[in-house]
């Protein structure tokens, strides 16, 4: 059996259970259909730059903070 | 209607007890919606109310609490009294945008940055997440600590309690079980209601500040701390990869959310109420111009003693345990839910131990790992609490320009997509926040600039 065939029957519920969840939840709440993954979306070129820009931000903000921290530890 | 999550299910598609589970839980849901009258729709909100409430009043944590105990001690009843009921508006307005992206993708928030632009940016935002959670959780393990230090509770015992009440919480491996409990402890933050009653505020003068926004604090370094620490306190990451991991978990759908949305917005009322009576609470300091510089819990339970009595001191210390104890209850959910959705792991509170370990072992690794280093002796903890606010807000317009990609995806939004006015508002929020940030970045490292832009 492989590790994957193992996990699976843990998964296994009855037959009232599997019609319940049928009617109750919609198919992409599925444990398994979330399991398929959602398209990639490519960044475009004013999106790359708006997400460096608040990179390059965040991670200077962060030396800031450690030197802050530094100097008020002194 | 959101498109890429509609999935053509197979015959022999496989059902897992988390489905099963989630399943139970709807049915209830459907039953109270078929039903008509306010009664229906009162069961209704009260199955549906859970993420909202949670992830406000977990917002109000340890150093939250420090955050506005401080900000009442240092300024009094003025500017920060309207200041703050603005921070939970912009708090309302990016959560209700997680509920909407959970609830038409049913997926995690980590998750759909991941899969949708790719594990490069992806990455960024986890350790983002997985770096502000840890030093979130260690004030709050902090705050735990040194509010049961106003009752002679020593660190250890303090901190065993909180993760026993946080482990306790689990064990029924249900979600709907977990929420009902943890909502339970997270009311207990208005315990700083009657602390600002017992205060005796002055209400002409509370009402006053709420019209004018006055009297206005004087523009310098700590003002900055103050705004940027009470900004921290009502927006940061985790609340985003919560509750729109809360909202999949709890299984809403598009149905559901005008109660999403009623449920953030309650959230945030009872948060804004507690946080204002924590600053009234400690106006007093001001009034007397008791110095509260680097307080932590206790300090500001004992400096209240004379003035509000024991009993008012010791209802403040409890609320520092109890935000403290919701916040690590949270938090730590919000790694686990992040580290599953990435690892592509069972991410659920309705998963079984069995089929949970990965989930339940980052939770409780997180929240052990947090509590164990605020027991290491001669650790300046109290820099961790004063910054971890002004972290949160740093490490928040990355995350929000990704919440607001996401949310105006047309293929996984359809026409649940952000209206042009939640687009002016969250991109009002972003500008807001990261100017605070550049403000606070020129105090520090050009404080000539900062001195000929008015600062002092």
């Amino acid at each position: 059996m492989t590790p994957k065939a193992k996990d699976e029957t843990h998964d296994l519920v009855s037959a009232t259970d599997r019609n319940l969840v049928l009617s109750s939840l919609e198919h992409g709440q599925l444990v398994k259909a979330k399991k398929q993954d959602i398209p990639r979306r490519h960044l475009k070129g004013l999106e790359l730059v708006v997400l460096w820009a608040l990179r390059s931000y965040l991670l200077f903000m962060m030396a800031v903070v450690v030197y802050q921290a530094w100097t008020a530890a002194r | 209607m959101p498109r890429s999550v509609e999935i053509p299910l197979q015959d022999d598609v496989l059902i897992t007890h988390e489905d099963v589970d989630r399943a139970h839980d709807r049915v209830r849901v459907s039953a109270a919606r078929a039903e008509h009258g306010l009664s229906s729709q009162a069961r209704l909100f009260w199955l549906l109310i859970g993420p909202g409430v949670l992830v406000m009043l977990g917002e109000n944590d340890g150093p939250s609490m420090l955050s506005y105990a401080a900000t009442g001690a240092k300024f009094g009843i003025g500017f920060f009294i309207p200041f703050v009921v603005l921070t939970f508006c912009m708090a309302i307005v990016v959560q209700e945008m997680t509920v909407r992206l959970g609830a038409a993708t049913h997926r995690g928030h980590a998750e759909l940055i991941f899969e949708r632009f790719g594990p490069f940016w992806g990455w960024f935002s986890m350790i983002d997440l997985g770096i502000g959670n840890f030093l979130t959780l260690i004030t709050e393990f902090i705050a735990i600590r040194a509010g049961a230090g106003y009752f002679g509770v020593p660190a250890w015992a303090a901190v065993l309690v909180a993760l026993v009440i946080l482990y306790s919480a689990l064990v029924s491996h249900r979600y709907w079980t977990w929420e009902r409990i943890t909502l339970v402890a997270a009311l207990f933050n208005l315990v700083f209601v009657p602390v600002a009653l017992l205060a005796h505020p002055n209400w002409h003068a509370v009402g006053h500040s709420l019209i004018t926004w006055k009297p206005l604090p004087g523009f310098n370094r700590d003002t900055l701390l103050i705004v940027l620490a009470d900004i921290g306190a009502t927006v940061t990451p985790w609340m985003l990869f919560f509750q729109q991991s809360a909202t999949v978990d709890k299984g809403m759908t598009t149905k559901d959310i005008r109660f999403g949305r009623i449920d953030t917005t309650l959230g945030a009322a009872l948060a804004v109420a507690a946080a204002l009576a924590t600053i009234l609470a400690t106006a007093p300091l001001f009034a007397h111009q008791m110095s509260a510089e680097n307080f932590q819990a206790a300090e500001f339970a004992q400096a209240l003693e004379p003035l509000i009595g024991h009993f008012g001191a010791s209802l403040f210390a409890l609320g520092m345990i109890e935000a403290g104890i919701v916040a690590s209850i949270t938090i730590s959910t919000s790694s686990a839910y992040a580290f599953g959705e990435v690892a592509h792991k069972p991410h659920s509170l309705n998963l079984p131990v069995t089929q949970g370990k990965s989930f339940y072992s980052v939770l409780s690794l997180c929240a052990a790992a947090a509590a164990a280093i605020v027991l290491i002796p001669g650790l300046p903890l109290v820099y961790v609490v004063l910054l971890v606010n002004v972290v949160a807000v740093l490490a928040m317009p990355p995350a929000l320009v990704f919440l607001f990609m996401l949310v105006n995806d047309k293929e996984i939004m359809g026409d649940l997509v952000s209206p042009v006015w939640a687009n002016v508002l969250s991109t009002g929020v972003v500008l807001v926040l990261t100017f605070a940030g550049v403000l606070f970045g020129i105090s520090i490292i050009a404080p000539n600039i900062f001195a000929a832009l008015g600062g002092n």
